[in-house]
């Protein structure tokens, strides 16, 4: 059994900054992979990802150890919707009040439907993962690019296990709606 | 298993993300269900597109260094560690206080106070955590032969999962947490309708010691103490009973040779 050194038994509260940035650097380029998926701008997306390191540095605080990434990703979401004007704030709404309306039942896809997702090009996805709503587009990123767990994408997006999942499955039926439409599969 | 029931579980488990029995129920469901079956395939077909496509936005090296000084030369404001170590005296010290109030028992003296109370507040924000996200486990099992070896590899000590059944704490499962700065084992026991984390890590050096009074933090009882070489701490919104009866019981199935 391997045994490790006792370790200091203090909680690492007031954590020395360079600590701090070893645990900010390398997860910068998922930060800004996603402010660019939320911002669709790359000077968006590096003031956006500034913005929430800025954040990160002052509520480190509030870090009580966990996925580092999650942690930074679900400042860099916040830091997105406070930033959106009123009007656009229904971008988040809408959707919240879709995902507690009936379900509706997604039409089953077809054997060539599935042919045409599975050669789907890089433009047609990346144009439909654009034109997605915002909730649905960062759970995808988050997902399918970033390859968080379902446990991580709860914590950034501060959703329940269940709704992360339900989320997701209407995420990616919408996403295949678009990209099956797009790829002329469907009028 | 109707497809309603299993919508969303070919989520989870198209995603590799569900464990156990629930693989077993979906795959017979797919197999009977053509509907369900398209979902999968067709979940599989996207993530392949996905994939391929390869749709990451990666950070330019000039954005990287811009960012990396920008946090750099932020210095975090300096009352706050500052204002938080007093914070912790002003709390270790009142939990002395209420301590010897209640009959001079302290925390136990291998545990410093303030590390005790700040392990005590991970402990219960992790069991908090662990609620909140409705799966406490990342390994679904009852069976302590199970969930040990699940720990091989990813820790660098092998836990004690101890099988309490007999004494009324139900295993079911375990996973990897972070306790104030370190890696440790979080094992799932169920008293009745409470649930119980208990964390365990080496703490060599260190002899048995009993628990001494339980900490109350937030409405969770937590209890640390000391056992052959390893250190646990339960937190559950259990008795104070229930959770020293754990305790005790760990201790003999520990102390019998097995």
């Amino acid at each position: 059994m391997g045994e490790r050194p006792p370790r200091n038994e203090t909680l690492p509260l007031p954590l020395p900054h360079e600590d701090l940035e070893k645990i900010l650097v390398p997860q910068l380029p998922a930060a800004y992979d996603l402010a660019r998926w939320l911002t669709r701008n790359h000077n968006q997306a590096e003031d956006l990802v500034q913005t929430a390191c800025l954040r990160a540095v002052r509520f480190f605080a509030g870090y009580r150890g966990g996925s580092a990434r999650a942690w930074l990703l679900r400042i860099v979401r916040n830091a997105f919707y406070d930033s959106l004007e009123d009007a656009r704030r229904d971008e988040r709404e809408l959707s919240l009040e879709e995902e507690t309306a009936s379900e509706r039942e997604p039409r089953d896809p077809s054997d060539p439907e599935i042919e045409l997702l599975r050669r789907a090009d890089g433009e047609v996805l990346r144009r439909a993962l654009e034109e997605l709503p915002a909730p649905y587009r960062e759970i995808i990123v988050l997902r399918e690019i970033e390859g968080l767990s379902y446990r991580e994408i709860a914590e950034a997006c501060g959703l329940p296990l269940g709704t992360v999942m339900s989320r997701l499955a209407r995420a990616r039926s919408a996403l295949q709606e678009l990209v099956v439409r797009t790829s002329g599969g469907r009028p | 298993m109707s497809c309603n029931d299993t919508r969303l579980l070919l989520e989870a488990y198209s995603d590799g993300e569900l464990g156990g029995r629930d693989v077993l129920d979906v795959e017979r469901h797919i197999a009977e269900c053509l509907s369900c079956a398209q979902t999968v395939k067709a979940r599989l077909a996207l993530r392949e597109a996905l994939a391929a496509a390869d749709l990451r936005h990666r950070l330019p090296a000039r954005s990287q260094a811009r960012l990396r000084g920008a946090i750099s030369g932020v210095r975090a404001p300096a009352m706050f560690p500052a204002r938080n170590v007093t914070l912790w005296r002003q709390i270790a010290a009142a939990a002395a206080l209420v301590g010897v109030a209640l009959g001079g028992f302290a925390l136990g003296r291998q545990w410093p106070r303030e590390s005790a109370l700040q392990l005590a507040d991970a402990a219960v924000s992790s069991h908090v955590r662990s609620l909140i996200a409705g799966r406490p486990e990342d390994v679904l099992s009852s069976d302590h032969h199970t969930v040990k070896p699940w720990f091989t590899g990813k820790l660098d000590f092998a836990p004690e999962v101890i099988d309490l059944s007999g004494e009324g704490f139900r295993l079911s499962g375990g996973r990897l947490d972070d306790l104030a700065g370190r890696r440790v084992a979080a094992l799932v026991y169920h008293a009745g309708a409470h649930q119980i984390s208990l964390f365990t890590w080496p703490r060599p050096g260190i002899g048995c010691e009993g628990p001494g009074a339980a900490q109350v933090l937030r409405g969770f009882r937590v209890l640390l103490w000391s056992c052959h070489g390893m250190a646990y701490v339960a937190v559950s919104d259990a008795s104070e009973g229930t959770l020293r009866d754990l305790a005790r019981d760990a201790d003999a199935a520990l102390s019998t040779p097995r």
